[in-house]
């Protein structure tokens, strides 16, 4: 049998690592400078008002948690955070599952949506739901031509205009993620199921959500403390009087000018944000909270 | 084994008439098959052939263009797949990989509304048949292949199934561990008395373990029968190829006989008698299977057997047997096993010039290629 | 069977599908709404509009505010994706084959500050700029968009790096290059796309920066989405629809762009 003997199979590793250099230390300075001048310190140093401004204790702690008007707007603020998340998972779930299974095409198109919203600027989304919403907007104009409702609906200007403005920006947060997960599972191990005699209702329950679970709740964390501290479209569809931590904590810092209330309500959320996070790495230790399938 | 039932009990599992298309292409065409209560029943063809489709087809997961499928007389065609109270297993495992072995097998029952006491019991019962009673709390992730089909195996057992359906199960686990699980199948299948419908592409696979074989090939069954009937008297020249090892000569039918040929090889010799195989016609191209543990390799023509001069090209040292390759004076490439004694030093060499004889009711004439 | 499509059976799957169109027009609708209202004649925002017309574009136009607040967003967003991908890469460089400690802890350290709630960060930014005078100039805006920038780009290029067979620059020197010939010859443009991407990344992200914007912002100097901020806290002009529908349009191009990239690299890899 005629051989090539110059051909010998050359064992590649995959991908050769790189020589460590002895330090590359130094390479890291300009942007850990950057960060540190720009990010750390400052707000180190806000934080350190809450405590020292005007003078030294957590008086602005006790003011935040005893005064009626800012302990609302914590309430408000885990309310809407709380509401959104359930909506974008009763809503997402059902879209992740029908874009995990659906052929291509469909799968492609449905992403094309997600992905348009997504990458459409934020300020045009809420801008549309303000005019959507408004007293004299199209949905309120329609449910009175359907004759659904006598009277205008309040669906601005309060919390209930900013949960479904931020269910909006939320959902594709969620959807993503979790239809990764979902698209991950062995379609054979539902067909399983339904030969062991479960039912479609037992197969859903038994099998599929608790495999989806684990993508389920790294999404819903993520788009609960994502909601906690946004800005923008709680501060545009919610109105003065259903303020939310983040723009409570503008209002104190460019109206009222009380840097030692902004600085503890900064340092709350930012506490609630960091003790979330610090949850979710130790439910789901793989990155990105995904399914080991 | 059930093969010693009366033929004339009506058939346990009825396949008949199954056809199934998508679109243009036809995956099987006219399938029908009667598996008897109990028996271990194999479908074997190269991939495509259609037996996974019947299979399926069979469990509920696709519906037949036409035909129909029964069970014990009901068919099982409008029947969902998790109300026909079939069992199956799959080829990647499919065990559910958030719950324990135990919780795997435990689910058909916990699904059927069994109670606690008895589901424990079941459950210990059914890992200690497939030998796992000590894995019950592990998770699949923990376990190796081999023992994760085992669980597969005991799960699809536990509430009882007149039907086991096996999708190729071995074929992602290696040839030591495949062995392996073939004998606990077996086993198992003899304590159970359950019928099993076993899908592989492994002739080797379906020959030890099953007690009849349906050979599959382009969406239709050439042959079924024992794997004695299929390897002794292949009906299609498909079958003689795929079951065993073949040579195939080409050769000319000269002239029918009843059950026998007068056939022309390629360097003009004629052999009266061949056994027939086919329904070519007089003139017509066709081909002699020889079976390489039927040919004799000799020095010398044989007077009153057939034989063909042949070289030596190839000698291949296999422990208990020798394979050699031989070439024909049409340059036709032939593989045939010697078998060695231990010590004896084998008497051909590459090159040597060589008869190729047989024993002319050893071979067939089957259609050509 | 709960995972084939066609074996879900009709009840499910109509009500999957239900939903599913009820969530693409869900996402859709507010879009075309706003991009159909830019061109209606009606400046009270009625749907259907009772007319059709390009006033609200020629209005955009013809301010000088909104034009303005385009040239410094856009001056602003190069600037800022210049100097993320530069920082980033040498960034990612060090987190990939540096061998001091604590790398892992670094590379999470970067990433703060996409992770943590943007408006402690605008306003602890606007502090400091208060105090130094940075409010308003096209340095502070910079800053304020780098620090939230550099983290994508951090974690593309480092994505980028993980990925890179080091076997090329090995074969590069063998071959006689010396280090900086490796890294301008044979580093960069074998992460070209990546950096094209961190580039893409870093750009979107400074052009659609709202809320360090707002604090940095001054009515000297405001990028488009400080602008937009402060019109809709007045009133809701059509205006804004129109402004709305531009940067709608620049949102699919880039989709486009990247959409025609993927098929670019699926096939000339």
């Amino acid at each position: 049998m005629p051989t090539d003997t110059m051909t010998v199979p050359l064992a590649l590793p995959a991908a050769a690592a790189p020589p460590k250099r002895r330090s590359g230390f130094a390479w890291l300075t300009p942007a850990l400078a950057l960060l540190a001048l720009f990010f750390v310190l400052p707000v180190l140093s806000l934080l350190l008002r809450s405590v020292t401004e005007p003078q030294f204790g957590l008086q602005h702690y006790a003011e935040l948690i005893g005064t009626w008007t800012y302990a609302k707007v914590l309430y408000n603020t885990l309310l809407v955070a709380t509401i959104v998340t359930v909506v974008t998972v009763v809503l997402g779930f059902p879209v992740a599952w029908l874009m995990a299974i659906v052929p291509g095409r469909w799968s492609r198109f449905l992403m094309g949506c997600l992905l348009l919203s997504m990458w459409t600027n934020l300020l045009v989304r809420t801008y549309a739901w303000m005019v959507l919403l408004q007293r004299t907007g199209f949905i309120n104009q329609t449910l009175m031509k359907w004759g659904l409702i006598d009277e205008p609906l309040a669906l601005v200007n309060n919390l209930t205009g900013v949960t479904i403005g931020m269910s909006y920006i939320m959902l594709p947060f969620l959807v993503l993620p979790l239809h990764a997960t979902i698209k991950s599972l062995d379609p054979a191990i539902l067909r399983a199921a339904a030969t062991c005699g479960a039912s479609r209702w037992q197969a859903f329950w038994l099998v599929l959500w608790p495999l989806a679970l684990p993508g389920v709740a790294s999404g819903a964390l993520m788009v609960f403390v994502m909601s906690l501290g946004y800005f923008v479209t709680p501060a545009l569809l919610g109105g003065a009087s259903h303020m939310m931590l983040a723009e409570l904590i503008a209002q104190l810092v460019q109206s009222l000018l009380n840097w030692g209330l902004a600085g503890a309500a900064s340092l709350v959320l930012l506490c609630i944000t960091l003790g979330l996070y610090a949850l979710q790495l130790k439910l789901f230790p793989a990155k990105g909270g995904q399914h080991a399938a | 084994m059930a093969t010693d039932l009366n033929p004339s009990d009506p058939p346990f599992l009825s396949i008949r008439g199954l056809r199934k298309t998508y679109g243009q292409s036809v995956a099987i065409d006219g399938v029908s098959l009667d598996i008897r209560e109990g028996e271990f029943m194999t479908f074997l063809g190269p991939s495509g052939s259609g037996k996974s489709t019947t299979l399926y087809i069979t469990a509920g997961f696709q519906d037949p263009t036409e035909g129909t499928v029964q069970l014990a007389g009901k068919s099982l065609l409008n029947v969902p797949p998790n109300q026909r109270n079939i069992g199956m297993v799959f080829q990647r495992y499919t065990l559910f990989p958030h719950l324990s072995v135990a919780e795997n097998v435990a689910f058909p029952l916990r699904v059927r509304g069994w109670d606690k006491t008895q589901t424990a019991e079941r459950v210990k019962a059914m890992l200690k048949l497939v030998h796992l009673d000590q894995h019950g709390d592990r998770k699949p992730s923990q376990l190796s292949g081999g023992q994760q089909q085992r669980v597969a195996i005991a799960r699809a057992l536990a509430y009882n199934p007149p039907v086991l359906l096996m999708d190729e199960p071995l074929s992602a686990l290696d040839k030591q561990l495949r062995e392996e699980i073939q004998f606990e199948l077996k086993r198992i299948h003899h304590d159970t008395g359950i019928t099993i419908l076993y899908v592989t592409h492994d002739q080797e696979e379906a020959l030890r373990l099953s007690d009849r074989i349906a050979v599959f090939n382009q969406g239709r069954i050439e042959q079924v029968g024992t794997g004695a009937e299929l390897y002794e008297h292949p009906a299609t020249r498909f079958v003689a190829g795929f079951i065993g090892h073949s040579n195939f000569l080409p050769v000319k039918l000269e002239k029918r006989r009843g059950d026998v040929a007068d056939i022309v090889l390629p360097d003009g010799r004629r052999l009266e008698g061949a056994p027939l195989r086919c329904d070519a016609a007089n003139g017509s191209d066709a081909s002699l299977m020889l079976r390489p543990d039927r040919l004799h390799l000799l020095h010398d023509a044989g007077t009153d057997t057939p034989s063909i001069p042949v070289r030596v090209t190839d000698l291949s040292y296999l422990g208990d047997t020798m394979q050699v390759h031989l070439a024909t004076n049409w340059h036709q490439d032939i593989d045939i096993r010697l078998p060695l004694r231990p010590g004896a030093t084998p008497d051909w060499q590459v090159g040597s010039m060589g008869h190729l004889a047989w024993v002319s009711a050893h071979s067939q004439v089957h259609a050509a290629a | 069977m709960l995972l084939d499509h066609d074996r879900l059976g009709l009840p499910l799957r109509l009500s999957l599908a239900t939903i599913g169109a009820v969530v693409v027009l869900f996402l859709l609708a507010p879009i075309v709404f706003i991009a159909l209202l830019s061109f209606g004649s009606s400046p009270w925002l009625i749907f259907p509009p009772p007319g059709w017309t390009l006033q609200w574009y020629r209005e955009m136009w013809a301010d000088p505010g909104w034009l303005e607040a385009m040239w410094h967003s856009t001056r602003v967003a190069l600037v800022v994706t210049a100097l993320s991908v530069g920082l980033g890469f040498i960034t990612a460089l060090a987190l990939v084959r540096g061998s001091f400690k604590g790398r892992a802890l670094l590379r999470g350290f970067f990433i703060t500050p996409m992770v943590l709630p943007v408006v402690v960060l605008a306003v602890a930014l606007y502090a400091l700029c208060l105090k130094v005078g940075l409010t308003g100039t096209f340095t502070g805006f910079v800053i304020g968009h780098l620090v939230i920038a550099l983290p994508f780009s951090v974690i593309t290029l480092t994505n980028a790096l993980e990925g890179y067979d080091f076997a090329l620059e090995e074969a590069a020197m063998i071959c006689g290059a010396t280090p900086w010939q490796v890294k301008w010859r044979v580093t960069l443009p074998a992460l070209r796309l990546s950096l094209f991407a961190a580039g893409v990344f870093s750009f979107l992200v400074s052009w659609d920066e709202v809320v360090v914007s707002i604090f940095m912002a001054t009515p000297g100097m405001e990028t488009l989405p400080v602008r937009i901020w402060s019109a809709l806290r007045q009133d809701l002009s059509p205006v804004i629809a129109a402004v709305s529908t531009v940067l709608i349009g620049i949102t699919l191009l880039f989709m486009l762009i990247a959409a025609l990239f993927k098929k670019d690299d699926d096939h000339g890899h």
